[in-house]
């Protein structure tokens, strides 16, 4: 079953496609509980913007007289800076020019050292047959050898994850299919 | 193309009776339906995937109200070591009424499946609302499912008084600090295994002393502990604690807390202590020990691990009454911010996104 990508879920949850592809993501929908999980996903995260409405009142003419008078700030700055370049000679490769070209190169081989620096990964697991518990982006997963159970939760921002030292991990999370919070435990021996 | 189609159709079936639901002749619950919706099972390379979604509906045929039910999930043909168990906490069903419960599952294994079910689903326990309990009790559902249910009277308790204190606008304001303070709580990656298994330390192992928090009024205490570390690793917590009460006590629950490096603080696990061996007579001194061992991850890399600290959870009296820890005791050690909230919070904070203050105040004024 091919599935329709996230780009097109989000917007069918916002009631925002065009008809015949709001149809066809229906008909989809209408046969796959994982697409419908996702749908509800996104309109629990409109759902979640509820509360962004209790923002504090803004002072908008305030705001906008500030910008403004950095607006004009700017524009002031710019006159001098031109005022003093009147008079040197025209030139397209001045010396000012190419040191800040110089100054971008190095800043962008900077940026591009500093975005590929080398991360510290977390160990991989030893799979000499114990079994290990870990939560997944669904729900917990105990592997044991080359097999597993996975206890999996509705797709849900809002999951809580803790770990029992005795062997066991837990996730907590609203059910949005049946409203009830719904506690997954999975136990190692 | 049509050969492909068919190839794909081939790997897939659906689950007839893959699941046994076992209810007990004299259950307060009985099995209105069991749903198996899509689950199927398919095959991924040289490997079985069994998808299992049931959706049960269970009726109360009991004279009381249901507060909690644990279901047991058992899959001994996978994972011949593991067992699951699926709760549903913050319940309010009255006599003669439904509800619906969830069990989403994925099994996987090299080989072909035998015959017979793959999956049991055991009733182990139902709590009512006077806090009695039916059920066989295989994964001491009873404790836990009271202190779920302490916690939602305590958290209830407090989002009323905000309401009656402050009204509508303060219960507002109170549930947006609440999402916050989850939104901003801070996530550790926790993989756990028993004895040695999860990671290979690369660095050398040390005794860590573990720091306390003391609530005033709890039961029992912590007086000593410490775990092994190495890096990101920790193994075998051992802490112990002194009985303070008069009374016996047959479980006591730890929550450590570990903070890296930069100072943040994250809650690890629990550490709990029951069974036979565990014996804490009233002013007496015993060991929670636990032989496992957990790897802490953040953001795909490995977090460090700087400090250790331990605070009394829960307690488990021997006459089956549960303390927990009051909300004064948890805000003023800072662990609001740390800890998952309670079901119930969870519950009331998802009431709160989807249905706005209102509703709230409604559901706090029911009981």
């Amino acid at each position: 079953m091919t599935h329709p990508d996230p780009s097109t879920l989000a917007l069918y949850a916002g009631q925002d496609l065009g008809w015949f592809a709001r149809w066809r993501t229906a008909r989809h929908l209408a046969r796959c509980r994982e697409c419908r999980d996702e749908v509800q996903a996104f309109a629990s995260v409109s759902d979640a913007l509820i509360p962004l409405n209790e923002l504090p009142p803004i002072s908008w003419s305030r705001l906008a007289a500030e910008m403004r008078a950095n607006i004009r700030l700017g524009l002031a700055a710019g006159e001098c800076v031109r005022a003093e370049e009147t008079g040197r000679p025209p030139g397209w490769w001045s010396g000012a020019r190419a040191l800040t070209a110089l100054a971008s190169m190095i800043a962008l081989v900077a940026a591009g050292l500093f975005l590929q620096r080398p991360v510290p990964q977390a160990p991989p697991v030893a799979d000499n047959g114990s079994a290990v518990l870990r939560a997944t982006a669904n729900g917990i997963e105990l592997r044991e050898g080359g097999e597993s159970l996975s206890l999996l939760h509705v797709r849900t921002a809002d999951v809580t994850y803790s770990a029992g030292a005795q062997g066991s991990m837990r996730a907590g999370y609203v059910d949005s299919e049946t409203g009830n919070v719904t506690i997954n435990d999975v136990y190692v021996q | 193309m049509l050969a492909g189609v068919a190839t794909l159709c081939a790997q897939e079936a659906p689950l007839g009776n893959s699941v046994k639901i076992n209810l007990p002749a004299d259950s307060p619950l009985t099995l209105i339906s069991a749903n198996l919706g899509e689950s199927h099972v398919s095959q991924r390379g040289s490997a079985m995937v069994v998808d299992l979604d049931v959706s049960l509906t269970l009726h109360n045929a009991s004279p009381k109200s249901v507060r909690g039910v644990t279901l047991l999930v058992a899959a001994q043909e996978f994972t011949p070591g593991g067992k699951a168990a699926v709760s549903v906490p913050s319940l309010d069903v009255g006599p003669d009424q439904n509800f619906p419960v969830h069990v989403k599952l994925r099994l996987l294994r090299p080989a072909q499946m035998g015959a017979g079910p793959l999956v049991q689903v055991n009733l182990d326990g139902v709590l009512f609302q006077d806090f009695s309990f039916y059920g066989p009790n295989r994964l001491d559902c009873r404790r836990t499912m009271t202190a779920w249910e302490m916690q939602a009277e305590r958290d209830r308790k407090y989002f009323k008084s905000i309401l009656a204190s402050r009204g509508l606008n303060g219960l507002k304001q109170a549930m947006l600090e609440s999402l916050n303070r989850q939104a901003e709580r801070p996530r550790l990656d926790v993989q756990v295994s028993r004895g040695r298994a999860v990671g290979s330390a690369a660095v050398a192992a040390h005794d860590e002393q573990f720091a306390f928090l003391h609530f005033p009024g709890a039961p029992v205490e912590p007086v000593d502990g410490w775990a092994e570390v190495s890096g990101s690793e920790a193994r075998n917590p051992r802490i112990d604690v002194r009985n303070l009460s008069s009374r016996p006590v047959r479980y006591v629950e730890i929550g450590w807390i570990v903070s890296d490096r930069a100072g943040h603080r994250f809650l690890a696990a629990s550490v709990p202590a029951s069974g036979p061996t565990f014996n804490l007579k009233a002013g007496s001194t015993s060991r929670v020990l636990q032989d496992t061992e957990l790897r802490f991850s953040r953001d795909g890399g490995p977090v460090s691990i700087a400090g250790m600290t331990g605070f009394v959870g829960q307690v488990e009296f021997a006459d089956g009454t549960v303390w927990i820890p009051n909300r004064a005791a948890l805000a003023n050690a800072r662990l609001l911010g740390i800890l998952p909230p309670s079901p119930e919070e969870q519950r009331l904070m998802d009431l709160y996104r989807k249905k706005g203050p209102q509703a709230l105040a409604d559901e706090l004024n029911r009981f």
